[in-house]
């Protein structure tokens, strides 16, 4: 009886753990004590996607004309869905090598932060098949 | 609102001015450093500050190297094909 129920807490517990790391970058890292690895984490994703606003403006974050680009940025943290709300309506508008550098520089903090995700995830996992083999 | 908070929200309200020049391209170094070190963040098990900079330091050497290569290619062929 107390099996499924130990595996029901533990779905919980990654998605927690997938959850916390999707809102703030290195909070996944930080649920599952390394401490050192989240700091890291969280320094350089924040510092990477706002590097990417300072250079490109908050008009790089583009949810109607630059959808495929948003899909990657929303993986900062679901707070970057706010950015895109105050957006839409294009009152910030960028072009040329600041709007590309601002995208790409937010993008590819996005898609960090996704792999610190699954990797969170997946020592969150890998701890608890290893605590159960002892 | 202090002058500060206007000033540092006007600096994420406008692009900055960045032209189409080669110097451009060096944008790319920052962007290679944060891949390198979130990558080792995540691959490294334990954190020691000297072996983690050094593979990071390497990681990122190994990019720039590969990429500066892979330009060079394609300078190449598209010199080549143009000439």
């Amino acid at each position: 009886m107390t099996t499924p129920r130990s595996k029901e807490n533990h779905t919980l517990f990654l998605l927690t753990v997938g959850l916390l790391a999707w809102l703030i970058p290195g909070a996944g890292h930080l649920l599952i004590n390394q401490k050192k690895h989240a700091i890291i984490i969280f320094a350089t994703i924040i510092l990477t996607f706002c590097s990417g606003l300072y250079v490109g403006s908050i008009g790089v974050i583009n949810s109607v004309g630059a959808k495929p680009w948003y899909v990657a940025q929303i993986m900062n943290s679901p707070m970057v869905a706010a950015l895109g709300f105050l957006t839409k309506n294009g009152d910030y508008p960028v072009f040329g090598r600041p709007s590309e550098i601002g995208q790409i520089y937010t993008s590819i903090a996005g898609l960090l932060n996704l792999l610190c995700i699954v990797n969170a995830v997946y020592l969150a996992h890998l701890r608890k098949t290893e605590t159960a083999g002892d | 609102m202090s002058i500060t908070a206007a000033f540092i929200i006007a600096t994420f309200t406008t692009p900055e001015k960045i032209g189409a020049n080669p110097q451009s391209m060096l944008w790319l170094l920052p962007l290679v450093a944060a891949i390198a070190i979130v990558y080792k963040a995540t691959k490294l098990p334990e954190i020691k500050t000297a072996h983690f900079l050094k593979e990071a330091v390497i990681l990122f050497g190994s990019i720039v190297v590969f990429m500066s290569i892979a330009a060079l290619v394609l300078c190449t062929f598209a010199w080549l094909i143009t000439e």
